[in-house]
């Protein structure tokens, strides 16, 4: 255990890393307490089970500690995080025969949408935000992974196009067609479990 | 790309339009796109129905993190938990492997019932080699061999004595 204390100044995410790859387990833990907030509120995305998310978070973290030395110090902790957090969550889904809602096609070779009538008002007016939430869980629930990730990573997390092209390992390009019809998928789908949302 | 206000129509413009929302598009594809949206209304309608959408990502049900978590779980990472689950056995798994048990099973009874009936079989009196005589072991006499070789000649159809 290293001499280091859970009150010294925050360092950054780097320096934790390389005292965590010296054996330093206080570094590791205050990188779990740094980003743990985070990685619950994404993994929540993908299952409804509080006790579900806890374990994928915690093997998330494990996995993480696992492969440290490989991590790139190019791109940033969280992100690097959030890729062994949602190919995590997908594992686990897909192990307890849940397997999330895969596209039947090719996103990238899915025409876009054509313009639609109705509109989607925005939400506040008819809901409270718990219920919103709850609806948009739903509605993000019935898309295919792929488009559920982009909006997540996007719309959630609020990630760049550059970190989610990374994150991904797509091109900003990619990114942007990709958004573009999950978030069509995304209206679509929400007015067809709420055709009461829609104004025309 | 075609990035001349003028002839920028809505097919180009559409997949622009939440980039530009969200910041991502650089200057040179955000003038036309702007000088389009300007002049078009289903564009900006377009526009407004995206702001709406985004509206609906609310946070919402936040999950606290349990007390004591990072040092729970920085402790299993040093002691060489590595975080990979093995594959739970799932409900449709169970049925399955319990039909394979079954059939596994009755193949097994199967085959030991043939190895039994084999060994029965092997095992009751049988002739062997050594006890079996084309003649049924009755003895004949020189004359009663010929005797019967001879009713045998005269049972054979005509044709066969023609024979060379």
């Amino acid at each position: 255990m290293g001499a280091l204390t859970m009150t010294a100044a925050p360092r950054e995410d780097l320096a934790l890393v390389r005292e965590t790859l010296a054996g330093n387990q206080l570094s590791f833990q205050l990188l779990v307490e740094r980003y743990a907030p985070r990685m619950f509120a994404l993994v929540r995305h993908y299952t409804q089970s509080a006790v579900e998310v806890e374990d994928i978070v915690q093997d998330t973290f494990l996995k993480a500690f696992r492969r440290l030395d490989s991590f790139q110090e190019q791109s940033s902790f969280y992100t690097w995080l959030c890729r062994i957090a949602i190919n995590t969550a997908l594992d686990t889904l897909k192990r307890a025969g849940r397997n999330p809602v895969q596209a039947v096609e090719d996103p990238e070779l899915v025409p876009a949408p054509e313009r639609r009538g109705a509109s989607l008002p925005a939400p506040e007016a008819r809901l409270e935000q718990q219920e919103v939430a709850e609806v948009t869980q739903r509605v993000l629930g019935e898309l295919p992974e792929i488009f559920r990730t982009v909006l997540v990573l996007r719309e959630f997390e609020q990630m760049a196009y550059q970190e989610i092209a990374d994150l991904l390992g797509i091109s900003i390009g990619t990114v942007e067609s990709r958004l573009f019809r999950a978030r069509a998928r995304f209206k679509d789908k929400l007015l067809s479990l709420y055709p009461d949302f829609a104004t025309s | 790309m075609n990035t001349d206000p003028h002839t920028f129509d809505c097919a180009q413009a559409a997949p622009l339009i939440p980039a530009w929302a969200d910041g991502e598009l650089t200057e040179a594809r955000s003038a036309p796109l702007r000088e389009h949206l300007l002049d078009c209304r289903d564009c900006r309608t377009s526009m407004a129905d995206l702001r709406s959408l985004s509206r609906w990502f609310q946070p919402g049900g936040e999950q606290a993190v349990p007390p004591g978590f990072a040092a729970r779980v920085a402790r299993r990472a040093f002691a060489g938990d590595t975080g990979e689950r093995a594959a739970p056995v799932l409900a449709g798994d169970r049925e399955g492997r319990r039909t394979l048990d079954f059939v596994l099973v009755l193949t097994a009874a199967a085959a030991a019932l043939v190895v039994a009936l084999g060994l029965a079989m092997r095992a009751s009196e049988l002739p062997s080699g050594a006890n079996l005589h084309a003649d049924d072991g009755v003895e004949l006499s020189t004359e009663e061999i010929l005797q019967r070789l001879k009713s045998l000649d005269e049972e054979l159809p005509v044709e066969v004595e023609r024979q060379p």
